[in-house]
């Protein structure tokens, strides 16, 4: 399918590493619809939707701020922290959208297993429907952090 | 039936095509807005061929107005007054100008676009302005995460600064990063040092600039520079100091004690730095240094947890939870704040508890 301009210009902007190095889709040969189609549709087969879990990450990262960089005990088994550094990250969608270079961590204390976000990630996430492209630093797997963020 | 569509299509197609083809030569031969003469308040004036937006028109004339998001309409930083010529208000500027800010004619920089002569208003600390070419003399690792960056300063030879104050380092297009692009740090020299600029700079994930400098920049390199920016500074009054930092937050409070020694400083002075381990502390020895040479300082590492087989006997817990355990007579303190946006917001919060009034507080949040 022929991508519209607007769609054309985002994707240049998203593959660009004007906002992050390396840009928003690593090496990732899918256009965005492209990747946004498949992972709603992996999130939909795990039946949960973007609102659902870009507001349990904020959910997570509002809880780690509290920690200033050490960690916090989430649910239990889990433990998160935040890194903030100066300035801020803009989202490459067309609309005003300006969010603290914020990562969140969060682990499972039992395994090991880890994963990360940053505030852009949570916000695309949620209104975008935005995962990242395969390869680029901040990609996150829909299955990996359902599996890890709602997991008991 | 079939062939009467495909060649309507193919007609309509060829119109619209048509078109957008005469758009364009329209634009190259039409749009030609010619010289425009941009005053800069009223007392200097440039011309330059019209078409640009305003904020890369300054740039290109060595007026710098900070800007996060390379002139995309997104960070709503680069506000400054344009007085005539701007035309109408664009909708990309409108969620980023407050009533007040559009009535006294407040723009955009980047969303203006300059098609006739202009007459616009810089604030004047943003005039002082300069671009500095240096060259990275020294790298130094403070902690896993942390390096001290030195710039010898090449052209102009020296910069005069108000310790607290912040540069914006342009990192160049390199394997990473297709496009150069600005970030800001705090300066964390000692400001007698005219000839030089040192930067602690913490590693950001997939940061372009931070992963320039920890994993491409070597000593000798040549960088650009320019500032310095910022009100984050010391006051003059004679009230006592509580500084509050954590991370690359030591940068600015460090700048800032250079100054106290090199005046002579005698107020009264107490520096929590928080760190979530011992490893992560840094610059003790400067610290020390300066217990020494400034009779009324003291400075309190405070460690958040300590791992088996660290050896730490100095304060624990979080940092605000140590300026709570620690401060004394906080109401008659200044606090100076240099951190995460989280950390801030919780020292404030402990501060006006302990009865520090909010126009004692002032802080460098890293926004």
């Amino acid at each position: 399918m022929k991508e519209s301009p607007n769609n054309q210009k985002l994707e240049r902007l998203l593959r660009s590493s004007i906002l992050v190095a390396g840009g928003f889709m690593g090496s990732e040969t899918r256009n965005f619809t492209e990747v946004i189609d498949a992972d709603s549709a992996e999130l939909a087969r795990l039946r949960f939707t973007n609102e659902q879990l870009a507001e349990r990450m904020r959910q997570i990262t509002k809880s780690a701020i509290a920690g200033l960089g050490a960690w916090v005990r989430i649910d239990g088994n889990k433990e998160a922290a935040v890194q903030e550094a100066k300035g801020s990250l803009v989202c490459p969608w067309p609309h005003a959208g300006r969010y603290a270079k914020r990562i969140t961590t969060l682990r499972d204390v039992r395994t090991g297993e880890s994963i990360r976000w940053s505030d852009l990630n949570t916000h695309m996430i949620g209104e975008h429907g935005f995962f990242g492209g395969k390869g680029s630093m901040f990609r996150i797997e829909p299955g990996e952090i359902v599996r890890i963020i709602f997991q008991a | 039936m079939f062939l009467a569509v495909l060649i309507a299509v193919g007609v309509v197609s060829s119109i619209g095509a048509g078109l957008a083809a005469v758009l364009v030569v329209s634009e190259h031969f039409f749009a030609n807005y010619g010289q425009c003469k941009i005053t800069v308040n009223e007392e200097r004036d440039f011309t330059i061929e019209g078409g640009k937006d305003l904020l890369s028109v300054l740039t290109g004339e060595k007026l710098f107005i900070p800007s996060a998001c390379g002139g995309r309409g997104t960070c709503g930083l680069c506000k400054l007054k344009v007085l005539e010529g701007a035309g109408p208000l664009l909708p990309t500027e409108e969620p980023y100008l407050e009533k007040d800010e559009r009535e006294s004619n407040v723009r955009l920089a980047c969303q203006v676009k300059v098609r006739q002569d202009l007459k616009i208003e810089i604030p004047k600390e943003l005039l002082a302005i300069q671009e500095y070419t240096c060259k990275c003399t020294d790298i130094q690792d403070l902690t896993h995460d942390m390096k001290q960056f030195r710039f010898e300063l090449i052209e102009p030879k020296t910069i005069d600064y108000i310790p607290g104050q912040y540069i914006q380092l342009l990192t160049p297009a390199y394997e990473k990063s297709s496009e150069e692009v600005y970030r800001a740090y705090s300066i964390s020299s000692d400001p007698a040092d005219k000839g030089a600029i040192e930067l602690i700079i913490r590693l950001v994930p997939g940061g372009i600039c931070t992963t320039y400098c920890f994993e491409y920049l070597k000593e000798g390199d040549q960088m650009k520079m320019n500032g310095p920016y910022g009100d984050f500074r010391l006051s003059e009054t004679e009230a006592p100091i509580v500084f509050i930092a954590g991370g690359s937050g030591m940068a600015p409070i460090k700048c800032i004690l250079h100054h106290m020694k090199n005046t002579d400083n005698q107020r009264k002075a107490t520096y929590f730095f928080g760190a979530n381990k011992v490893k992560e502390l840094c610059l003790s020895d400067s610290m020390s240094q300066f217990e020494s040479d400034l009779a009324n300082f003291k400075y309190m590492p405070v460690v958040t947890s300590v791992e088996e087989g660290e050896s730490w006997d100095g304060e624990k817990g979080l940092v605000t939870e140590a300026v709570e355990r620690n401060l004394k007579e906080a109401e008659k303190c200044e606090a100076y704040l240099c951190g995460s946006p989280g950390m801030i917001d919780a020292a404030i919060k402990v501060l006006k508890k302990m009865g520090v009034t909010n126009d004692r507080i002032f802080y460098d949040k890293f926004e």
